[in-house]
């Protein structure tokens, strides 16, 4: 990289997107929730007890069939859910393969939003100039950070020297006011025709601009999801996050890809075509998962949204149970708060069927799937305790640690990824999703009481260094 | 001892202690979340930032760029400003719904057009489309003697 060269300093306006003012902090509706919550419980109580000795049941007993019933139920939801996503997932793979690449190579500006990434903004945009690609610029937004990434950044500024050429690298300075914002101060600055916005911790692998916009020679095509991996393994918490990253989200977003309806485009890489982040009125401040709510945006003026699994992004992973809670947290709250957003389209399925489908499977996913797995755990663990039936847990173990096995194999083998990973899908299930799922739960919990909550920000270490 | 009744021992204990560990990270993370310090404040329409660039003069860089087809190896360099690399997203396609009625009727519209600028009054249909009686000796190659 050459050292800091001259730079020309020009002070901007940067107009903020205005957001919906989100009134579900009020504690009026938030009283009136929980009243309508509990009032509804009690009725379907009184009901039951009203109808039960009309039945040949007993209060036991109907407590034992609802719960059989229920596990059943799980069971065929939890075995659909596998296979139809291995069998979209797998076709995907096979229309990927077979499909002919054209040489097409577009003008891209690289967003790289940072917010005390002292640490890692080096690298990151080392990666960049690693990338095999020419026509490319690099946006570098600092959002008021208050360490010494603006020091660092502005060193960076200047052409610098790419794998194809001199790379033109500009920095923003603004105010903070959050990734959105800043993502947007980048895309308003970009005249390029298809800009790549990531996270300032994320590394690109070098051909993750060229096999993306390829797709975008097909005109429905209005972002590209990209392939995100866990950069700092070796440890239990991430080498987990790893095989999540690779066996929960990367195969459920192939299956998507496979209908053209990715609906969460990775914060740490995605390709927009800029006419599409236009149309959709660019990123939103008003919910915790900006990338989530950009991506129904996108879907919902009838765009095209595929995923590239070989447009890669290694990202830093928490590496602490109380960071991933964080995450998590933030995460859940923020896909339940965009779901809302688009509530419309869920319960409308004549506007965009796409939409609507992908919008019940992101509710599915993050509030029922969640519940279902805590409801059959504890209904083992209570089975186990409480009446004696200890064997089983284990055959419920035993079974989802097949169908996790057998799904790891399959990830690890279509991704390449390392064969170790495979091992941590024993535990995968019983330990790793159970506490995701408990903090979905609490988070979901949380959002719908309407409890107020921080962005956060995870501590980062430099894993690559 | 039987082997199933010793796992299940452990899953179960796993599992019981995944639960309280969960849910005690959790009560943790929002106690700590609770003493921050939270502030907040209202966004305004419009902030100043400041844009850093490289200065005026450094463009003039040789750039090496891709042609926009051919092969890798057969790559070029060529002298690329800041301006014409903007230029080269004229590339990108115009993204636009496709649809076929649309495109059915601007097909006969521009024939009809092209058809009315010949003043010809009687068309032959062919397979390149509708044509003019003298468009289609030209095309049929009529001998001639030399």
């Amino acid at each position: 990289m050459q050292r800091k060269q001259p730079v020309k300093r020009a002070p901007i306006i940067l107009k903020n997107i205005r957001d919906k003012q989100n009134d579900n902090n009020s504690e009026g509706k938030l009283l009136r929730r929980i009243l309508v919550s509990g009032l509804l419980s009690i009725l379907l109580i009184l009901v039951i007890i009203y109808t039960i000795p009309d039945t040949i049941l007993t209060t036991s007993s109907l407590i034992e069939y609802a719960t059989i019933v229920a596990l059943i139920i799980f069971l065929f939801v939890l075995l659909f859910r596998y296979f139809a996503i291995l069998v979209m997932a797998y076709m995907y793979v096979n229309e990927y393969t077979y499909k002919s690449t054209a040489r097409f190579f577009p003008f891209v500006s690289i967003i790289v939003p940072v917010y005390n990434e002292e640490k890692v903004v080096v690298d990151s945009v080392k990666s960049l100039l690693e990338l095999d690609y020419s026509n490319y610029e690099i946006i570098i937004v600092n959002d008021g950070s208050t360490d010494k990434t603006k020091e660092v950044a502005e060193t960076l500024v200047g052409y610098q020297k790419g794998l194809r050429g001199n790379i033109k690298v500009s920095l923003i300075n603004k105010p903070n006011g959050g990734k959105s914002q800043a993502l947007n101060a980048g895309i308003k600055h970009s005249k390029a025709e298809i800009v790549l916005c990531m996270d300032g911790d994320s590394q690109l692998t070098p051909n993750s601009i060229n096999v993306a916009v390829r797709h975008f020679t097909n005109p429905e095509i209005g972002a590209v999801a990209g392939n995100v991996k866990v950069l700092n393994r070796g440890k239990l918490f991430t080498d987990l996050q790893a095989l999540e990253y690779i066996e929960g989200l990367n195969m459920a977003r192939s299956a998507q890809s496979f209908v053209k309806l990715v609906n969460i485009i990775p914060g740490p890489i995605g390709l927009f075509r800029k006419r599409a982040i236009e149309e959709a009125g660019y990123y939103s401040s008003d919910t915790f998962a900006e990338d989530a709510d950009l991506t129904l945006k996108i879907l919902a003026n009838g765009w095209k949204i595929y995923y590239e699994p070989n447009s890669i992004s290694y990202t830093e992973a928490p590496e602490k149970l109380p960071q991933l809670l964080k995450q998590r947290y933030r995460w859940t709250r923020g896909i339940l708060q965009s779901i809302r957003k688009h509530k419309k389209l869920m319960f409308n399925p004549t506007i965009n069927f796409g939409d609507t489908f992908i919008l019940w499977t992101m509710f599915y996913e993050a509030l029922i799937w969640p519940a279902m797995n805590i409801a059959a755990n504890l209904f083992f663990i209570i089975a186990a305790v409480f009446f004696g039936f200890t064997s089983l847990i284990f055959f419920w173990w035993a079974g989802l640690a097949f169908l996790d096995l057998v799904t790891a194999l399959y990830c690890v083998a279509v991704e390449k990824e390392e064969f170790r990973l495979v091992g941590y899908s024993l535990i995968y299930r019983m330990f790793f999703i159970l506490i995701i799922d408990v903090s979905k739960l609490m988070s979901t919990i949380e959002e719908f009481l309407g409890v107020r909550m921080t962005w956060g920000k995870l501590e980062r270490v430099g894993a690559s260094r | 001892m039987e082997l199933i009744p010793i796992l299940s021992t452990i899953i179960l204990v796993a599992t019981i202690s995944t639960f309280i560990l969960a849910i005690g990270a959790y009560i943790l993370y929002k106690v700590r979340e609770a003493k921050e310090v939270r502030t907040t404040v209202p966004k305004p329409a419009e902030v100043k930032g400041e844009l850093v660039t490289p200065a005026a003069g450094q463009e003039q860089f040789p750039v090496y760029a891709e042609k926009s087809s051919g092969y890798a190896s057969q790559r070029q360099p060529i002298f690329m400003s800041q301006e014409k690399q903007a230029s080269q997203a004229k590339f990108t396609p115009q993204p636009q719904q496709y649809n076929a009625e649309k495109s059915k009727e601007a097909a006969v519209a521009s024939e009809r057009s092209r058809v009315k600028s010949t003043g010809s009054k009687f068309l032959k249909y062919t397979s390149e489309g509708y044509v003019t009686p003298q468009e289609d000796s030209k095309k049929t190659g009529a001998l001639k003697w030399r």
